[in-house]
């Protein structure tokens, strides 16, 4: 089983960082000459640069509604990086399915097939009221599953046809070039039954939030179980926050002044390595790894905790 | 006064030369030999550059020569301009990137956010060439199945709800076809520049909701006088609702050294239409107005280029040489520079102008065309002064 790394994006958190309009004037005594157009924008793209060149596979962008939009910062950060693939989450409320399908070849086309597709969890209800989505709670996975099936049913075939309670199309279906490339490698999120089934069903790969090992172990058998009924692979992903020091106990020092994300694994470069291998052992292909402040910390776990990692797997297969 | 020039980016492909309709530019085209930009295949066998690489050289180009930046057009086989301009925000300067959109397709609030994000990517370089669509099959194709009126009513809200959410936190909004409760844009994005409005539409419900919204109203090029008329009206319904409406003229332009030249570049380009381009051209379904009026013209029935000539400088064929509108300007540097003036003193405020292959024709318009204008009419340079 190969290993792919993502490095977070999160275009909400250290919300000052290469913002001067939210931190304090420099003091007269600096010669400043930044522009007003230096902003957050050139962070993320130091931060994409900065995940291609200490060897992750891609970047991940969590969707935040009081912070930058994802799929152009994706654009955006895809172009100036080489290599790395560039996941952007988004909730399937954006819009016209055909419409975000027709983009994504524009993404695909333009950057050599290094798109991903992460579909965010549904917002809560006043969150929606607040969006213009008028659509009850009963209805959302539906509305997901319509969703994805127009999507990949305009790339995939033509003339595509559908009539469904949230999406309608008639004669749909890219022409070539559009779809020369393939469909973005679909990511999914959510632990219970729904969210599952629906990953069964679609997804390239599902996300599970960081949890103990052995309802992970489970969570993986009941989705592999019900994607087998489907007749197809899912693979299995984590959404894990670490916090890696060259020796535990600097990274336990460092926890306890609050650096750690919720669920994070805290420990040395040695440490983490040996328990995200692990998680790999028990089926875990994919993992979407996290810190503040995402340019240092993002050095440090591609620099140190990524080659071990990565030997540990290795090893492991080269075992079997 | 001054007025506002952009260029525009092909998103379904380049030709070489306006004398043949083949697209060997990107990869509209099988790759072959000389094709440019052919883009990544499943195998990875082509050259490593893709459309976007030759259209981040037109965008460059249009920016160095003067032009403010350039209209992204959105048609169901061609790239999308929301991915387009983000993928170039970095790379180029003062290009601003005007986004050709149905509004109907995306959620008003998460566009919003996508559109103020775009303008700190871009340093404020974001505008919009709201369409609503030509109907008929595309329309479903998009997965639209909504009639014309209704169409024009959804845009509206859509601009309402749009604006709403842009202008302040707790934004609610009772309509038709969208309801809000308390929407708004996070403070940070709050404080970008609302995007300028250019609007596309020849029916009586687009004029309606273009009076209402619109910062330009945006049109096909057309007879001089039905031009006009069409300026006039538009202005006179604005004034009547207390605003000034501003006017853009969309048009392709031959423009050569001498109009002897230009003429034969348009005599070639005419002898290589093929019947499949004609019968292409010939009963496409659609529900458009602008588009009825431009095929008033039947190009595809003309058997000599002069039929087309329509007016000086003024020909009626540029649809079969590379899609799009019928009508066009062809003449000496000097001849579409007098045109142009012709124009802004008809009522144009702005254009949009394009000529085959962008690349070379944006410096050509740019270094030869942009420096002759305001001089065919003292009065519109000394309004400038």
């Amino acid at each position: 089983m190969t290993i792919s790394s993502y490095w977070q994006i999160d275009t909400a958190a250290e919300p000052r960082r290469a913002e001067p309009s939210l931190r304090p004037r420099l003091p007269a005594l600096v010669r400043d000459r930044r522009r007003p157009s230096q902003n957050r924008f050139d962070y993320y793209a130091q931060l994409a640069q900065a995940a291609a060149q200490t060897g992750f596979d891609g970047v991940f962008l969590p969707y935040r509604r009081d912070a930058d939009e994802s799929r152009i910062v994706a654009a955006v950060v895809a172009r100036a990086a080489p290599r790395i693939v560039v996941v952007p989450e988004f909730p399937a409320s954006v819009g016209s399915a055909v419409y975000a399908a027709k983009q994504a070849t524009t993404f695909q086309r333009s950057t050599g097939g290094r798109f991903g597709w992460a579909i965010a969890p549904d917002a809560d209800a006043a969150t929606r009221a607040a969006e213009g989505d008028d659509i009850g709670d009963d209805a959302l996975h539906e509305r997901t599953d319509e969703f994805l099936t127009v999507a990949r049913g305009v790339h995939d075939r033509r003339p595509f046809t559908f009539a469904g309670r949230h999406f309608e199309v008639k004669d749909g279906g890219f022409d070539a070039p559009l779809n020369r490339l393939p469909f973005p490698k679909l990511f999914l999120q959510g632990e219970d039954e729904k969210a599952l089934a629906l990953s069964a069903r679609h997804a390239d790969v599902h996300l599970f939030r960081a949890a103990p090992a052995e309802r992970l172990a489970a969570a993986i058998a009941w989705l592999g179980e019900l994607a087998a009924q489907a007749g197809r692979r899912v693979a299995f992903g984590l959404i894990q926050p670490v916090l890696v020091r060259e020796t535990e106990e600097e990274a336990r020092q460092e926890a306890a002044r609050g650096a750690a994300g919720e669920g994070a694994l805290v420990g040395s470069f040695d440490g983490v390595a040996a328990d995200l291998t692990r998680l790999a052992d028990l089926g875990i292909s994919h993992f979407v790894l996290s810190s503040t402040p995402s340019l240092e910390e993002g050095y440090r776990v591609g620099q140190h905790l990524l080659p071990r990692l990565h030997s540990l797997t290795g090893a492991r297969r080269a075992v079997a | 006064m001054s007025i506002d020039f952009y260029w525009r980016l092909p998103t379904h492909g380049c030709h070489s030369s306006i004398h043949r309709g083949s697209y060997d530019r990107g990869d509209w085209s099988p790759p072959g030999p000389h094709n440019i930009a052919p883009g990544f295949g499943r195998d990875q066998e082509e050259d490593g550059f893709a459309y976007i690489d030759h259209l981040a050289e037109i965008a460059k180009a249009a920016e160095s020569v003067g032009f403010l930046g350039g209209l992204i057009p959105s048609f169901p086989n061609t790239d999308d301009p929301w991915v387009i301009s983000p993928l170039l925000a970095r790379e180029t300067k003062s290009f601003r990137f005007m986004i050709a959109f149905q509004p109907g397709f995306g959620n008003p609030v998460h566009t919003a956010r996508a559109t103020a994000s775009l303008q700190r990517a871009t340093g404020g370089r974001t505008l919009f060439n709201i369409i609503t669509g030509g109907g008929g099959p595309a329309q479903l194709w998009w997965g639209d199945s909504f009639a014309h009126d209704d169409r024009y009513g959804r845009t509206s809200e859509w601009l309402d709800v749009f604006r709403g959410v842009w202008s302040g936190e707790g934004f609610s909004y009772r309509g038709r076809f969208y309801q809000v409760d308390g929407a708004g844009l996070p403070a940070l994005l709050r404080e970008e520049e609302f995007p300028e409005l250019w609007f596309s539409g020849s029916s009586e419900a687009a004029l309606q909701v273009a009076s209402k919204h619109a910062d330009y109203y945006l049109s096909w090029l057309e007879p001089f006088d039905q031009l006009t008329d069409k300026f006039a009206k538009v202005k006179e319904r604005t004034a009547a609702l207390g605003g000034e409406q501003k006017c853009a003229v969309r048009v392709d332009l031959v423009a050569r050294p001498t109009e002897e030249e230009a003429w034969r570049d348009i005599r070639i380009g005419f002898e290589n239409v093929t019947d499949a381009t004609r019968n292409q051209w010939r009963g496409q379904a659609t529900d458009s107005v602008g588009a009825a009026r431009q095929a008033a013209l039947r190009p595809t029935e003309a058997r000599r280029y002069e039929d087309l000539i329509v007016a000086p400088n003024l020909w009626g064929g540029f649809n079969l040489l590379r899609g799009g509108p019928a009508l066009g300007i062809v003449g000496s540097y000097e001849q579409c520079a007098a045109r142009l003036d012709e124009l802004i003193q008809r009522g144009a405020d702005g254009f949009i102008l394009a000529g085959t292959p962008h690349l070379e024709e944006a410096w050509r318009i740019g270094e030869e065309v942009l420096p002759l204008l305001g001089r065919n009419a003292s009065s519109l340079l000394q309004a400038a002064e």
